[in-house]
This record gives structure tokens, C-alpha cells and sequence, in this order.
């Protein structure tokens, strides 16, 4: 052994130890995403403890009043969740149909010229703060919808529902675009060849051939509208009604979230673990779609790869 | 044939026309919001139920003094309240006959629970406490101590007061110094409702004025357009006057908010990705980690709000500071940014890689001489587009606290702050019309700086992806 090896010895162990750190360091943040899940879900499950100890959980999951101000104070979820579901349903009754069709055409029938410009403007629609949607929601739709109904309070679900809806278009036609991408150029090759035209292509092979994509999509956009907090909170307004009834003011999951982290009564421990109740009902319901979503988009991918 | 002909271009104008709705729809809510510039619909009052209140301490202006207030948490939308105009933030005077100094009098003098039956009784109320007769003076007249009103407010002004009028008494009650003014009016108004009788001093004559805080002068707009906007981006918020908003606070703490989650998230994002990308072995563990990280980004924003007021609000000490508000928000983005980086670091071609293994690199040489560059125009594009995310989002900092009301300048990260969505949503929950054309304002300005954050996002992209390709 010479001077010269070990040289080279000494350097490559330099080397290595910056690999060694630059491991270590990259498998630590790439470990966050599930610590920080775990310490999420710990947080919440400790912080409703109080809560559950409390309240029978028979009466917060049947319960038909939210009133955690009032004496005596009640906590039944089913207003609140009456309210999210209403307003959701709307939503995605808006949000899908147009999102689906937008993609259809982005996908199938725009020339690439149009494509180039309507892709980015959909993307660019999508960047809107969603507080500027509530205030359309609140200043412009409902003095509209009034109009054709008289009854309609100044905050209801309906127009907090149906400007949601608008907000979402972009992004499930931007999923919705992708699956349909991910659709192999060999199926809708096929379907040309056989004389097909393109409304049959689409309607009848590719769209049946991407339907669990185009599920995941529609999950997706479901949690988006489950955990939106700012139309809501600007134009479906703060009452618990049971049942829901979309003209009229509704309170959801994130505004009655909202509602007790804002107040200007003294927050006491109690009703604060009533928010962790409210944020784990929350956090579990978009974990579950989320997942459910993943899993069918990874599996659609992976049967055309 | 031809049955088949057109019924796929029958769907290829419903398709086309769909999305042209939709992106027609999307523009013309900006198109509207942007125009609101003149009168807007006034609030309009529906039946339900009742309010809820609470006990605030105000700071007596023009002194170092604090008055407790009944103040209104929340109105119902329909109650007896939302039908006289309450809003939150109003001060409950008196109920009927009864003054109220504390919530449960309230009740008593509606002799119902809350939230129970009708309130019938006269109730008297001031919206906004902070509304009063406008900027006192304390003056010495042949001697005697005297309060001279300066600057008289909307409502004194409605009432008929002027700038140099002396109070000499409110509701009887008589007035000797600015403290004991205001104090007189509060009492006043308590004891007798409004409007509450002033006697004053004016060039030496006696004049009787009744002033109805409630009341409303119509002070003209400003319409030099260009001034106005530069004022208004420029100058402090005053709470008080949609005449007098500014949003320079709230872009300030903007500014402030992004820098502190940039700082984490940025780091932390393309370092998570680069590990997910080039290091992780194909396990269950990494396929774990990639539901997880993909179940972050989809996370409603309040649930986040919740875990940064618990978890750097209150237990890391931050309080509702910059420094948390950035924190929260890193918890947003950084989902957001592992995504992005992940998908302009596969867009890099694998021979790039094994070229630099071939010549005997490392890994993390391969990645920090070759890969990273290599990548960086996509990566930047995706920080921009998430950190413009971050720009708009309200609803995680809307639960870190109540900082609706922050009229400074931040000057550090242990600051109070807001931001400008949450200004925007403040003003867009006060009843008046004013202050709606202020919110169109203010999401004029947001919606203008995030389509060009977005614009020069989607521009590198595709200029770049046009280089890679060719």
C-alpha cells in the first residue's frame, strides 16, 4: 500500500459521508409526511377526548341541534352534516357535468391550437382565492336567485352550493382531462378503425375505459367541496338547521369550525375539543376518499401502463 | 350516417359549449366583482332566530381608559337582531328600560333563554362601538374646563354637530373632560336610548343637537379611480369608514405570512420530493408515504387552521403571529410543493441520470449537479403556483385568530397580522355597502397579482417543456 490509494481512500470517504448525510437528511423529510399524519390524527383524537367523555356519542352522531353556546347546550352533528351534504350534492351536480364535458372536449374535440389556450385558462381560473368566490356567492348570486325565488334567505346553501360548483369546474376538468389522457392512444386508435366516430369513441370506449379515473376524480372533487370553508362561511351563514333545507341558512362541518375558533366568548376548554370533534369527523371523512382515490387512480394507471 | 354525424357534433357543441360556460361563468364573476365599484344590493333582513353575545372591553378613545361592553358575537340571519341591522361587533346598550352591562342582563331584560322567543322590547345598540361623536378635545374657556369636538364623526355629523362645538352636556349627564364625555354618552345612551340630547356650546350659543349614533351621513366616494387605488393599496386600514380603508396592513402581512411558509416549505418540499423521487426504495413504506403526502394536499384548509392555532399558537408559544401564520400555511403548501417538484423531477430524462452514475458519481452528486438543475424551471414553476395558493387562502388563518381588526403595519414575526383574503372576508361580512365596494377593491388588487403569479408560472412551463421536448 502507497501514499496514493489511501488518498484516493481519504476522498471517496468524504464522499461517501456526504452521501451518508444526504440520505439520512432526504429519508427524514420524506418520513415527515408521516409523522405529521400521525401527529395529526394523535392531536385530534386527544383533543375530542374531553368532548366524547362528555357527550354520549349516540347523541352527537343522532342528535338533530348544535347549539354548544347555548344553556343548555346541545351537540347533535346531523345539522351540520345535513348542511355539508346539501351543499356538496349541489356542487357536484354543477361541478360534474361541466367538468367532464370541458375535458371531453379539451380531450377529444378542440383543435391544439384552442387546447393551448383554454388548458392554461382553466389552470388560471383555478388559482381564484375561494374568498372571492364567497363574495360573488353572497353580493351578486343571491340578490340574483332572489329574483326567481322570493323565499331565498340572504344566506342559504343554494347559492353558497352553486358557486362552489363553478369553483370546482376547473379542477375536475383538469383531472378529468388527465384520466382521459392516461386513456392508451390504442383504444381510441381502435375505435377510429372500426369506423366509429368520435362521440361514439368517447361515449362508448374511452370514457367506459377511464370510469374508475373519472370516479377518483368525482371523489376528489367531493373532498374539495366537503372541506371548503370560505363560500360557505360568507354565503350559507352560521344557523344549524335540522333538516337542512337549501334556501334557507345552513351551518356546515368548516363553519361551525369556523364559528366557535372566531367567536368572541371566552373559548373554554370544552367547547374547544368540540372543534377537534368536528375537525376529526373532518380529517377522517377526506382521508377516506382521498385514499379510496388514490388507490383507483394508481390501480387505472397501472392497467394502462 | 348521418344520424351518427350529428349526434357526435350535437356532443361536441354541448362538450365545447360547457366549458365555454364555465370559463364564461368564471370570467364574469371576476368581470362583476371588478365593477362593484358603484352601489351594491343592501342587506336584506329574513326571519329566524336570535344572537348570541358576549363581554369585550373597548378602549376608550383618546385615552389610556377601557369600557366593558356588551358586544354582539354572532347574529342569527333571520333573527329579530339581523332585522334591525346588527352585525357582529356592535354594542348592546340597552334592552327595553334595562342598561346592559353584562350578557346574562340582556336576557333578563328579554326575560327569555337565548335563542328563545321573540325580542319585542325596544333594544338600543351602537354598531361598532368604536363609532362615537369623533375626535375630542380637551380645552380651557375663560378658565373653565371644556370638551371641544375637532373632528365630529358620520353619525355627529348626520346629527348636525360641527367641528368646534363645545359639549357642555349628553342625557344631563354633564361633560367636563374627554373621558368623562364619552362616559356621559355611554350612560346616556344605557339610561335613556337614543338619539341622546347634547347641549352644546357653539360661537357662544347655546345649542341643543340629539345624536343617533346608528345614524349615517352619506360621505362621497373618492372618484379619482387611479389616486383612489394607489391610497387604498397604500394607506392604513381605518375600521370605522369604507371611505377610509387601506389595504396596506393586510399586504404587508401578506407579504410577511408567504415569506415565512416560503422559508419552510420550500426546503422541506423539494427536499421531500427529491427523496420520494431518487431515493426511496419501492416499498410499502414509500407507497404509504405517497397516499399520505397526497392526503396532506387534500386536507380541507380548516382542519389545518385547527392544527396551527393548537399546535403553534398555543403549545410552540408562536401565538397568532406571523411566525404561526407562516407555519400553518407551510403545513398547506408543503403537500402542494412535494407534488410539484416531484413531477419536474420526472420529467427529467433518465439518461441524464445514468450518464452521471456511469462516470462515477454518487447519488447525490447525480441529484445536486445534474438532476436539480436540470429540473429547476419546472420546480420553480410549481413553488410559484403553490405559493400563489398560499397567497389567496383565508380559512387556515381565519381560525389562527381574530386578527380582523389589525390596522398597522407588522414590523416583526412575533407581530399581529392579517392578510388580504381575510380582509377581503372581513369586509365582505359588514352589512354596509361601503365596505362591500372596498372588498370588490381589494380582490380586484388579489385576483390582478395572483393571475400574473400564475401567468409567468404557466409561460416557464411551457417554454421550458418546448426545450426539453426539442
Amino acid at each position: 500500500m502507497d501514499v496514493t490509494p489511501h488518498a484516493v481512500v481519504r476522498v471517496s470517504c468524504g464522499r461517501s459521508r456526504r452521501e451518508g448525510l444526504a440520505t439520512a437528511g432526504l429519508t427524514t423529510t420524506g418520513l415527515l409526511a408521516v409523522v405529521v399524519t400521525l401527529a395529526i390524527i394523535a392531536l385530534f383524537i386527544e383533543g375530542s377526548v374531553p368532548f366524547f367523555r362528555e357527550v354520549q356519542l349516540g347523541d352527537f352522531v343522532e342528535g338533530t341541534r348544535w347549539a354548544p353556546l347555548h344553556e343548555p347546550a346541545s351537540y347533535g352533528i346531523l345539522p351540520l352534516v345535513g348542511a355539508t351534504v346539501v351543499t356538496t350534492g349541489i356542487a357536484l351536480a354543477v361541478a360534474m357535468p361541466l367538468g367532464l364535458l370541458s375535458a371531453v372536449f379539451l380531450s377529444t374535440y378542440a383543435p391544439s391550437s384552442v387546447r393551448r389556450i383554454l388548458k392554461p385558462a382553466l389552470e388560471l381560473l383555478a388559482g381564484v382565492p375561494t374568498v372571492v368566490y364567497g363574495f360573488f356567492a353572497l353580493r351578486f348570486v343571491t340578490p340574483l336567485l332572489q329574483g326567481f325565488i322570493p323565499a331565498l334567505g340572504f344566506w342559504n346553501g343554494l347559492s353558497a352550493g352553486l358557486v362552489m360548483g363553478v369553483m370546482i369546474v376547473p379542477y375536475v376538468a383538469s383531472l378529468s382531462e388527465d384520466v382521459l389522457y392516461a386513456v392508451p392512444r390504442s383504444l381510441w386508435e381502435g375505435s377510429y378503425a372500426l369506423g366509429a366516430t368520435r362521440f361514439e369513441t368517447v361515449v362508448r370506449v374511452v370514457v367506459p375505459a377511464a370510469l374508475s379515473g373519472l370516479g377518483a376524480a368525482f371523489i376528489l372533487a367531493m373532498t374539495r367541496a366537503v372541506g371548503e370553508t370560505m363560500i360557505v362561511a360568507l354565503a350559507a351563514g352560521r344557523t344549524p338547521t335540522w333538516p337542512p333545507d337549501p334556501t334557507q341558512p345552513l351551518l356546515t362541518l368548516t363553519t361551525a369550525i369556523v364559528n366557535i375558533a372566531t367567536g368572541d366568548h371566552e373559548a373554554t376548554a370544552f367547547i374547544w375539543s368540540a372543534v377537534f370533534a368536528i375537525g376529526l369527523l373532518l380529517f377522517l371523512t377526506t382521508l377516506v376518499l382521498n385514499t379510496v382515490s388514490y388507490l383507483v387512480i394508481r390501480r387505472f394507471r397501472e392497467r394502462y401502463a | 350516417m348521418s344520424g351518427r354525424r350529428t349526434r357526435g357534433w350535437a356532443f361536441a357543441c354541448l362538450a365545447g359549449a360547457a366549458l365555454g360556460v364555465s370559463l364564461v361563468v368564471l370570467i364574469i364573476l371576476i368581470a362583476i366583482t371588478a365593477l362593484q365599484a358603484g352601489p351594491i344590493t343592501s342587506m336584506r333582513a329574513v326571519a329566524g332566530a336570535g344572537i348570541s353575545l358576549s363581554l369585550r372591553s373597548m378602549d376608550v378613545p383618546g385615552t389610556r381608559d377601557a369600557v366593558a361592553f356588551v358586544t354582539v358575537a354572532q347574529v342569527e340571519a333571520g333573527s329579530p337582531a339581523a332585522g334591525l341591522g346588527m352585525s357582529r361587533g356592535d354594542a348592546l346598550l340597552t334592552v327595553g328600560d334595562t342598561p346592559v352591562n353584562r350578557p346574562s342582563q340582556a336576557w333578563d331584560a328579554v326575560g327569555a333563554a337565548p335563542g328563545g322567543r321573540e325580542v319585542t322590547l325596544p333594544v338600543v345598540w351602537m354598531p361598532r362601538p368604536e363609532i362615537t361623536l369623533g375626535t375630542l378635545r380637551a380645552a380651557s374657556v375663560e378658565g373653565a374646563p371644556r370638551v371641544v369636538l375637532s373632528a365630529p364623526s358620520e353619525s355627529a355629523q348626520a346629527g348636525g354637530l360641527r367641528a368646534g362645538d363645545v359639549l357642555l352636556t349628553a342625557g344631563g349627564i354633564p361633560i367636563a373632560g374627554t373621558r368623562q364625555a364619552w362616559e356621559a354618552l355611554v350612560v346616556a345612551a344605557r339610561t335613556q336610548g337614543t338619539p341622546i340630547e347634547l347641549a352644546l356650546e357653539r360661537e357662544g350659543e347655546p345649542v341643543l343637537v340629539r345624536w343617533d349614533p346608528t345614524a349615517r351621513a352619506e360621505l362621497p366616494f373618492v372618484r379619482d379611480p387611479l389616486r383612489a387605488w394607489w391610497t387604498f393599496l397604500t394607506t392604513l386600514n381605518e375600521p370605522r369608514y369604507p371611505e377610509r380603508a387601506g389595504l396596506l396592513p393586510a399586504f404587508v402581512g401578506s407579504v410577511y405570512v408567504v415569506l415565512v411558509m416560503a422559508a419552510v416549505a420550500f426546503p422541506l418540499g423539494v427536499a421531500g420530493a427529491v427523496y420520494l423521487e431518487e431515493y426511496a426504495p419501492s416499498n410499502f413504506l414509500t407507497r404509504t408515504i405517497e397516499i399520505l403526502v397526497a392526503n396532506l394536499a387534500g386536507t380541507p384548509s380548516a382542519v389545518v387552521g385547527i392544527i396551527g392555532l393548537e399546535v403553534f399558537a398555543r403549545a410552540l408559544g408562536a401565538g397568532r403571529s406571523i411566525l404561526a401564520g407562516g407555519l400553518t400555511l407551510s403545513v398547506l403548501i408543503l403537500p402542494m410543493m412535494i407534488v410539484a417538484t416531484r413531477e419536474a423531477l420526472r420529467a427529467v430524462p433518465r439518461t441524464l441520470r445514468e450518464a452521471a452514475l456511469a462516470v462515477g458519481a454518487t447519488r447525490w452528486e447525480t441529484v445536486r449537479h445534474h438532476v436539480l438543475p436540470y429540473a429547476l424551471p419546472g420546480i420553480l414553476t410549481g413553488t410559484i403556483l403553490s405559493f400563489s395558493r398560499a397567497l389567496g387562502e383565508a380559512a387556515p388563518l381565519l381560525l389562527l385568530g381574530a386578527f380582523l381588526f389589525v390596522t398597522y403595519v407588522p414590523q416583526g414575526l412575533g407581530d399581529s397580522f392579517t392578510v388580504v383574503p381575510l380582509q377581503i372576508f372581513e369586509w365582505a361580512t359588514r352589512p354596509q355597502d361601503g365596505f362591500a365596494t372596498v372588498a370588490a377593491a381589494a380582490i380586484v388588487i388579489l385576483v390582478a397579482l395572483l393571475l400574473l403569479l400564475n401567468a409567468v408560472a404557466i409561460v416557464l412551463r411551457t417554454r421550458f417543456q418546448r426545450r426539453w421536448s426539442g
